[in-house]
């Protein structure tokens, strides 16, 4: 199978001098089309800062990525083209736009991508439907619980049909029944649009969902 | 999503009438002040105008027509009678000063005209409403110049507007001086009325009956270009000579600009204020969302889209306080308890570049927010 994001050599630092922290040391990662990969470690241990990498949101200070088979120049390239074309986020603290509604908030990162306001508007109708809030398109995040709002958050993940979804902490702000309803939906979203899922997360109870986990420890990936 | 934008500022309401609230006051604020100044300036003409002479004469080093004082001598009367491109017998002493008379036991401000009746100067004849004379003009003094014989009774046409009626009495430098007539209005720089009398009873009530005037004025022939005229007696270096577009300069400078400089400066510092307010809230509310900017730029928003929306807020905000401070500055202008003149095409003017120093502020705002990290997406809460 073809690999969706890979990445070589990339390497991270913050800080200059003594104070240089390498947050993700000569990282080789690969990850496959459809796959659902999750990235295990401790706090600090660089996970956050690989998908950042991986979702070109941070450029890096030494490798190379490729995205799709493209192999992408975060110097010359519009890394924002990228992020709404290919990849989709799925935050711990959810970040939905407190002044939109559930639907609007899927249809904004469509609206980020250009899409026209009535194809983004069936899109996010369809995608809030199929994540079960069909009866919360027009509620506000203040409305919503914990749940609904990460359900919510996927569906804005997936508006732009990306390559791969990169999810961190999905579930830290959810209580047990909400983690395990909210990975069903993600096998259920991954098997009906193909979408390739990255997840980092503590929580060992989800491992058995993954296809595939990684290890990280001191910005090194100790289990490919 | 053409209205994200709009949906942003109904979530955040409060603040954004708010600052358009303060560009509203701030914009007729400094639209008001520049009418009020603006009003002086019309009001500082009129009069000088009304008085239909072309050349304005003052004693050399006097500081010149409506400021400084010169003494009315009989050689130079009879000299500018028979001046050369000045109409015979046209040139004419006057008084203009600022007093304080009480008018029903009240100190209020007035400027004493003091003229040769039928010359110029003010009015030759009294107002008439409806066919009929408000009162009749004050009794006129024989001689062009001063002469301790020449005694005259202490009446006064008075400006319509001040209320007074025929036969009442003002008092005047310790004196009773009483109505006789009303002229047309023509206020005085704010709102000043004007107090037509004799030019001897106003060097006697207010120039410790000296023969003094402020200034000697006279008109040019038809077929002579005041100017020329103006230079030519100019030359003769014991008089200073001025056309009666020099003289309004002149007038509106003393009477307007320089007293109004602090106006001016605190014109431009309304306008900086604007642009402040606009800057400094796009700057907090930027701060308050720095959250969601980069939560935006994380899920692919380029720097354009950001800005894009962060410019439509600040340009709405703008323009709707641009505007309705240009609709209020009338409003203020028509309730002000003084004459005040907004001309449009200025206001126009001074809206435009409120609008551009309210945008520009709002940009160099915006500008910093696009520069949130979106790394700041996984962190916190929005």
């Amino acid at each position: 199978m073809a690999a969706v994001v890979e990445g070589t050599g990339l390497t991270k630092r913050f800080g200059t001098g003594e104070a240089t922290v390498v947050a993700v040391d000569s990282v080789d990662i690969r990850i496959e089309g459809g796959e659902l990969v999750m990235i295990m470690g401790d706090s600090g241990c660089g996970k956050t800062t690989l998908i950042s990498l991986l979702g070109c949101i941070l450029t890096p200070d030494a490798g190379e990525l490729r995205i799709d088979g493209e192999p992408i120049d975060p110097v010359n390239e519009d890394l924002s083209v990228i992020r709404h074309e290919k990849i989709g986020f799925v935050f711990q603290l959810f970040h939905l736009l407190p002044y939109l509604t559930a639907l609007e908030n899927v249809m904004v990162a469509m609206d980020i991508a250009s899409t026209k306001t009535d194809a983004a508007e069936r899109r996010a109708t369809e995608l809030l439907t199929q994540v079960g809030l069909s009866e919360r398109f027009h509620h506000r995040p203040a409305q919503l619980s914990g749940g609904e709002k990460q359900r919510v958050s996927f569906a804005r993940a997936l508006a732009n049909r990306p390559k791969i979804v990169f999810a961190d902490e999905p579930t830290a702000n959810l209580d047990s029944r909400q983690s395990d309803n909210l990975m069903n939906l993600i096998q259920e979203l991954r098997r009906e649009y193909q979408t390739t899922i990255a997840i980092v997360t503590h929580h060992e109870g989800l491992k058995e969902n993954a296809d595939r986990i990684i290890h990280m420890k001191d910005g090194r990936i100790i289990t490919p | 999503m053409k209205t994200l934008f709009l949906k942003d500022m109904r979530y955040r309401q409060a603040r954004v009438v708010l600052t358009a609230l303060g560009i509203t006051v701030l914009i007729s604020l400094i639209l008001l002040l520049g009418g009020i100044m603006n009003g002086m300036r019309i009001q500082a003409r009129q009069y000088v105008e009304s008085t239909g002479a072309d050349i304005w004469i003052s004693a050399e080093g006097s500081g010149g027509a409506f400021i400084g004082f010169s003494m009315v001598v009989e050689e130079y009367m009879a000299f500018l009678n028979a001046a050369q491109g000045l109409t015979p017998d046209s040139a004419s002493p006057l008084v203009f000063a600022q007093a304080r008379p009480i008018v029903r036991g009240k100190s209020t401000k007035a400027i004493v005209v003091g003229y040769k009746l039928g010359k110029l100067g003010g009015p030759k004849q009294v107002l008439r409403k409806e066919g009929q004379a408000e009162g009749r003009m004050f009794t006129p003094s024989n001689f062009e110049d001063y002469r301790p014989e020449d005694p005259v009774p202490y009446e006064v046409v008075v400006d319509e507007k001040m209320g007074l009626e025929i036969g009442e009495r003002i008092t005047l430098g310790n004196e009773k001086v009483k109505v006789v007539g009303k002229a047309e209005s023509r206020m005085f720089v704010l709102d000043t009325p004007l107090l037509f009398m004799d030019v001897r009873i106003a060097q006697k009530l207010l120039l410790g009956n000296t023969p003094h005037v402020n200034m000697m004025i006279a008109k040019t022939d038809a077929n002579e270009q005041p100017r020329q005229v103006s230079a030519g007696l100019d030359a003769l270096e014991t008089i200073e000579v001025r056309t009666l577009k020099q003289t309004l300069r002149d007038i509106i400078a003393y009477y307007v600009d320089e007293p109004m400089k602090a106006v001016q400066f605190l014109r431009v510092m309304l306008w900086l204020a604007a642009g402040i307010l606009v800057g400094m809230i796009t700057y907090v509310t930027m701060l308050e969302k720095t959250q969601e900017i980069g939560v935006l730029k994380a899920i692919g928003a380029s720097d354009y889209y950001v800005m894009g929306l962060l410019l439509k807020q600040v340009v709405l905000i703008s323009a709707v306080g641009v505007v309705l401070g240009l609709i209020l500055s009338y409003v203020f202008a028509a309730a002000a308890p003084i004459f005040v003149a907004i001309n449009f095409v200025e206001s126009i003017i001074v809206v435009c570049i409120s609008f551009v120093v309210c945008c520009g502020s709002g940009y160099l705002a915006a500008r910093k927010a696009i520069a949130v990290d979106p790394m700041i997406a996984f962190r916190g809460e929005i």
